[in-house]
């Protein structure tokens, strides 16, 4: 602890400054059209320094963690922020993560003629983007196809919205007016998180501020090292695949290697195992290995560790560039934020079971299932675009069965409850429940996944991207591997069901039932 | 005023040894109102005594009450538990039925298929059964059909489009699990009361809602969730009820226990302490109107320790009452309390009446050696301090900032054992510039309780256009019909409150406004303000919809005041007892130790004081001044800290 700050000032700062993304979020909740946003809470929001450094994260979305910040960064690179501008942005190779993901940075002044003295950023995932399947979810071949790119441009320049770029996003999606509400939701939060950085900044002489960002993410820092030098020192190597990057049938290999240091307190993390990247949209950019990497250091320490930039200053990552995790333009990357993520965890954690076995929890679903269908409602004659991933089995923990039907790792979004979905599309849900037996057996079981089953009201185009059908959730220390994922579609009219590939797209008539079956967890030791 | 201990093993006997008291050995002392405030039902989900509940809904959809949001609660943990579903998988049960989100029905049980179920369900040996099938708000025919057939069974049967009428399947289920688990527990419970207390002393007995309304038992033994925290909704009432005759319009409550504090805003404006459906008990989400009571993890009894990177924190773990902090002789880890008796802020004569003994020494020396990297055991019960008010800062903002109110315009009211010892620093840190320590900081359930309004609750969700808001009169005339009469049932007269809950075509979260029959848009251009107001933007172009229409038949309760005695300008130097140090604003100050009984009103007392009394104790920073008023309440004016 530095002699300026003590235990307590620290404290009393963390609190404050985090209640600041608590109600962003509350605020973007509260006021986004989309179910996907409003119901699902697909969304994060964060509390930045002067310098782009995180200092204070809303509990949200695991998979935005370590990549808020590079949007930030890509922001304050690319615009010569004014008071009252906020940056729109999406480009996953200039700080996005992939196209849905839309980002809105608002830097706040000290005074009028200084460089920002706090930046606060949300990020929401919405339904549609634009491109070439609705959703813009779909097995896309380059980047071009997954909808609009938008670099760190203004949305809103000296308070008020540029319509010229708002016009311009909205002319290249497919439900504009949704967007227009989510668009406008995340200003507000964005505005209500200025608001509360002003109030925090009046509650601090001048200089003391300073002092005490700097307390707080060498606090983080200290947990990290203090976490690290417990540990068994080594080497750890681990991989997984993924089944295949949704336009060729090649499997997709995430090889890591940890290495950790226990007298320096350090951890290396290097994936230069890992295969090229690919032709499908399974490509991660860096943004994404870096959020799995800082999504595992945050899972060994304490509750209550806040999520702030000094939690990475023991770690390196290494990554090869053009490779699937650290992916280059114009390749397409709309799974590499859903899917590959999942499977970077799953790499990562088998490494570090060998580190710590009693710590470390069998492979979970590993796919986030995701779900896009879009077309026109009969009921308004409106566009829609409806998006939504489906959740799976929790492996097994040393010394507990996992959870059934339950979101892990780097999503923890909720289910669009079956009445709020019926009122907003076309759809009808015929079952929702626990995919039986699907968990892996040990002395431990694997958690199940999930069956749901939606009958389509009209002709809709559905685009399914999901994984861990051929290469199942492992598990750990002789337990069994959980149930792999399926899909299929039974057609208007037909008795027979059509089983569906892991990454498609397809046109389905009104009538039409889809089902979709979530792979469960991994068991944890023999049974 | 009684106080007596409650008798845990059958609960009604304290409440029946209590009147018996209070009616003396004169048998013909007949009360003709019992208001009756329970944690009956709380304590039972707590504890997870709770009945075997079968739970009844659309085939397909059985698991869905397990599944919950498919979310978990902890991001960063490996090894969250998995909630406890208060329905096990034998005990789930589908019908083959489906109704649309508009309200048509698309296939319905035969009665053989309903006959079928009955016979499982009976077989499954459920105490109580849940009905909740897919829009039955939208369409409640074939509910019905299950709830008649369920009847045969002769257990409690709750049924979803009773229960709460609105969409969202699972909180809707949730809500109507809760009741059903509660059923057997509290119909026993208060139809027995009801019987006794009639018989004995030939009154009826009024329970407090969770929502601050009263209903009578035999309403809450049907509807037992919405009774399930009677007891704070009682403290807030009281809060609430004392702000108003002090002449208060907008408040922000704040109840300081042992182990967490309970905190709420009531406006005047908007009709006073402010509701949610949006509450969990146990985990369990719960949505019928509760009042909007936030609880933090910040107790006296908070425990405080140094984490792996050095930072202080304080809470949620408590000491509770066994080992207690440190003072009370048997804990060893340091607890708020221990704080505050440190820093002289607690009076060893008076604390509970002088029946605990406060062990300084031990306190001071364990301190010492927990301190970490601050200088002294002072240092550390002053961080302590700031810790468990930045904590208790953040509950407040949750419930007035998030929610788009200013604190700087209420008034701070403080109760429970610890809430006046924080109160003037906590209003510095919100720039409060009034706090109240109500008079009967003891007894403000009970007052609640008393000066309740009866209230009764229907809502339905409709999903209309904000262009049809008209075509809500007819929907409302309908509701208020049957509320009518069930209210006349029970003799009492209601006036009635209309409201909808409005949102923009799209959104996933209402606000609540009053509906007005002589111009119902009104209510539209209420919610663009209130939208405004909240969240920072409004759009008059943009298609609005209306979610709920909501009503409420409130009969008032009885409004006498307690007796005003005149003001006398004074100094109160007759209830002074002492003059010692305690810790204001960094450091010890020789601060007026007075007892709070041995003020009369129109006394004022400056700062830095303690005015102490049996259950708590008030601290008054320097700089601030509080005056007893008329009604026994203590005013205080707070001053900024000096820098």
């Amino acid at each position: 602890m530095s002699a300026a700050v003590d235990a307590v000032e620290l404290a009393v700062f963390q609190s404050r400054v985090h209640s600041i993304a608590e109600e962003m979020g509350a605020a973007l909740r509260r006021t986004a059209v989309s179910p996907n946003i409003k119901e699902r809470r697909d969304y994060s929001c964060a509390v930045f320094d002067g310098r782009g450094r995180v200092i204070a994260m809303g509990d949200h979305m695991p998979v935005h963690l370590g990549s808020m910040p590079m949007s930030v960064q890509a922001a304050i690179d690319a615009i010569a922020f004014e008071p009252g501008d906020i940056a729109v942005l999406n480009d996953p190779y200039a700080g996005g993560t992939h196209l849905p993901d839309i980002t809105m940075v608002l830097p706040v002044f000290g005074d009028e003629r200084g460089a920002p003295a706090f930046y606060v950023a949300n990020r929401a995932h919405h339904a549609d983007v634009g491109g070439a399947f609705a959703g813009s979810m779909g097995p896309a071949r380059e980047i071009f196809q997954e909808g609009i790119r938008i670099p760190p441009v203004l949305i809103v320049r000296r308070g008020e919205v540029c319509r010229e770029v708002l016009g311009l996003i909205l002319l290249n999606v497919r439900t504009p007016n949704e967007r227009r509400g989510d668009l406008e939701a995340q200003i507000g939060s964005c505005r209500v998180g200025e608001m509360r950085v002003r109030q925090l900044v009046d509650k601090y002489r001048a200089g003391k501020l300073q002092v005490l960002i700097e307390e707080l993410l060498d606090y983080s820092e200290r947990l990290v090292r203090s976490e690290l030098r417990g540990m068994p020192g080594g080497m750890f190597r681990a991989e997984d695949w993924l089944d295949n990057d949704g336009v060729t049938d090649a499997a997709c290999r995430i090889a890591v290697e940890i290495r950790i240091n226990p007298p320096a307190s350090s951890m290396d993390i290097d994936f230069t195992g890992s295969c090229a990247q690919v032709a499908g949209s399974v490509n991660a950019v860096r943004a994404i290995t870096v959020s799995a990497c800082f999504y595992m250091l945050r899972c060994l320490l304490a509750e209550g560790a806040p999520a702030t930039a000094g939690i990475l200053r023991p770690l390196t990552v290494t990554t090869v560039a053009g490779s699937i995790v650290d992916a280059r333009s114009p390749a397409p990357v709309a799974g590499g934020n859903v899917e590959t993520s999942q499977r970077i965890v799953d790499v990562l954690l088998r490494a570090l079971s060998q580190a710590v076995p009693s710590r470390v929890p069998a492979a979970s679903a590993g796919t986030m299932s995701n779900l896009t269908i879009g077309g026109v409602n009969p009921r308004s004659n409106e566009p829609f675009t409806y998006y939504e991933t489906t959740a799976g089995g929790m492996g097994a923990r040393p010394t507990l069965d996992g959870i059934s039907g339950v979101q892990t790792h780097m999503t923890n979004s909720l289910n669009t409850p079956v009445e709020a979905l019926e009122y907003a599309y076309p759809f009808r849900v015929r079952r929702y429940g626990y995919r039986e037996g699907s968990g892996g057996v040990g002395r431990y079981r694997g958690g199940d996944g999930l069956v749901r089953e939606i009958e389509l009201l009209a002709e809709a185009q559905v685009t399914l991207l999901a994984d861990r059908r051929r290469f199942r959730p492992y598990g750990l220390h002789g337990g069994s591997e959980g149930a792999a994922g399926r899909a299929a579609v039974i057609d208007a009219g037909s008795d027979g069901e059509v089983e569906l590939p892991g990454k498609c797209s397809r046109r389905a008539a009104a009538g039409s039932v889809l089902r979709i079956e979530t792979p469960g967890g991994g068991g944890w030791g023999k049974a | 005023m009684l106080k007596i201990f409650s008798t845990p093993a059958d609960p009604s006997a304290a409440v029946l040894d209590a009147l018996g008291r209070i009616g003396g050995a004169d048998e013909a002392l007949h009360a003709t109102e019992v208001r009756h405030g329970t944690t009956v039902g709380t304590n039972a989900m707590l504890e997870g005594k709770t009945a075997r509940v079968a739970f009844i809904t659309t085939a397909g959809f059985e698991d869905t009450i397990a599944i919950g949001r498919q979310t978990r609660s902890r991001l960063y943990d490996w090894f969250e538990p998995a909630s406890r579903c208060l329905v096990p998988r034998e005990l789930r049960f589908g019908v083959p039925e489906r109704v649309s989100a508009e309200g048509a029905i698309q296939r319905s049980p035969t009665d053989k298929e309903l006959e079928i179920l009955v016979e499982k369900v009976r077989a499954s040996g459920a105490e109580a059964a849940a009905i909740s099938l897919l829009f039955s708000f939208a369409n409640p025919a074939t509910e019905k059909r299950v709830e008649a057939a369920l009847q045969r069974l002769g257990v409690p049967v709750s049924t979803s489009h009773r229960i709460l009428p609105e969409f969202r399947e699972y909180e809707r289920a949730s809500t109507t699990v809760v009741n059903a688990a509660l059923s057997p527990l509290m119909q026993r419970y208060l139809l027995d009361l009801e019987e006794n207390v009639a018989q004995r002393h030939r009154g009826r007995v009024q329970v407090m809602q969770s929502s601050g309304g009263i209903i009578p038992a035999r309403i809450a033994a049907q509807q037992p969730v919405r009774t399930i925290l009677s007891g704070p909704a009682g403290g807030a009432i009281g809060a609430w009820q004392m702000a108003r005759w002090a002449s208060l319009d907008k408040i922000i409550g704040i109840d300081m226990g042992g182990t967490s504090t309970d905190v709420f805003l009531a406006d005047a404006a908007t009709g006073g302490p402010q509701h949610t459906r949006e509450s969990a008990v146990a985990g369990v989400p719960i949505s019928v109107p509760m009042l909007d009571i936030h609880t933090a993890g910040a107790g006296g009894g908070s425990i405080a320790r140094f984490d792996a990177g050095g930072m202080l924190r304080v809470g949620p773990e408590s000491a509770g009452a066994e080992p207690g902090p440190i003072c009370f002789g048997r804990g060893t880890r340091p607890t708020v309390t221990d704080a505050n008796l440190l820093l002289g802020r607690l009076d060893e004569a008076s604390f509970l009446g002088g029946g605990v003994h406060l062990d300084r020494r031990r306190t001071e020396g364990i301190l010492n050696e927990q301190k970490g990297s601050l200088r002294t055991a002072k240092d550390f019960a002053a961080g302590i301090l700031r810790v468990i008010d930045t904590e208790m800062e953040k509950a407040i903002r949750v419930i007035s900032v998030e929610r788009g109110h200013d604190p700087r315009e209420f008034t701070l009211v403080a109760f429970g054992g610890g809430g006046p010892l924080h109160a003037c620093s906590l209003a510095r840190s919100l720039r409060i510039s009034r706090v109240l320590v109500p008079a009967m900081p003891g007894a403000l359930s009970a007052v609640g309780i008393l000066f309740a309004d009866t209230a009764r609750d229907f809502s339905r969700t409709v999903m209309l256009p904000g262009d049809a808001v008209k075509s809500c009169d007819e929907i409302f005339v309908e509701l208020e019909r049957s509320a009518t009469g069930e209210l006349a049932e029970e003799g009492v007269e209601g006036v009635v409150h209309r409201s909808m809950d409005v949102r923009y075509r799209g959104q996933g979260y209402e606000l609540n406004v009053s509906y007005d029959t002589h111009s119902p848009t009104r209510g539209l251009e209420a919610f663009h303000r209130v939208h405004q107001q909240r969240y920072g933007f409004c759009d008059e172009e943009r298609p609005v919809e209306i979610v709920n229409i909501r009503l409420r038949m409130i009969s008032a309760g009885e409004r006498s005041m307690p007796a005003l005695r005149t003001p006398v300008a004074g100094d109160g130097r007759a209830a002074c007892y002492a003059e010692r140090d305690a810790f204001f604003d960094g450091d010890f100050v020789l601060s007026r130790f007075y007892r709070r009984d041995g003020l009369v009103p129109g006394d004022v007392v400056p700062g830095p004081a303690m005015i102490t009394e049996y259950t708590s104790a008030t601290a008054l920073p320097p700089r601030c001044r509080a005056e007893l008023d008329g009604l026994g309440n203590l005013v205080i004016d707070v001053a900024e800290e000096r820098a």
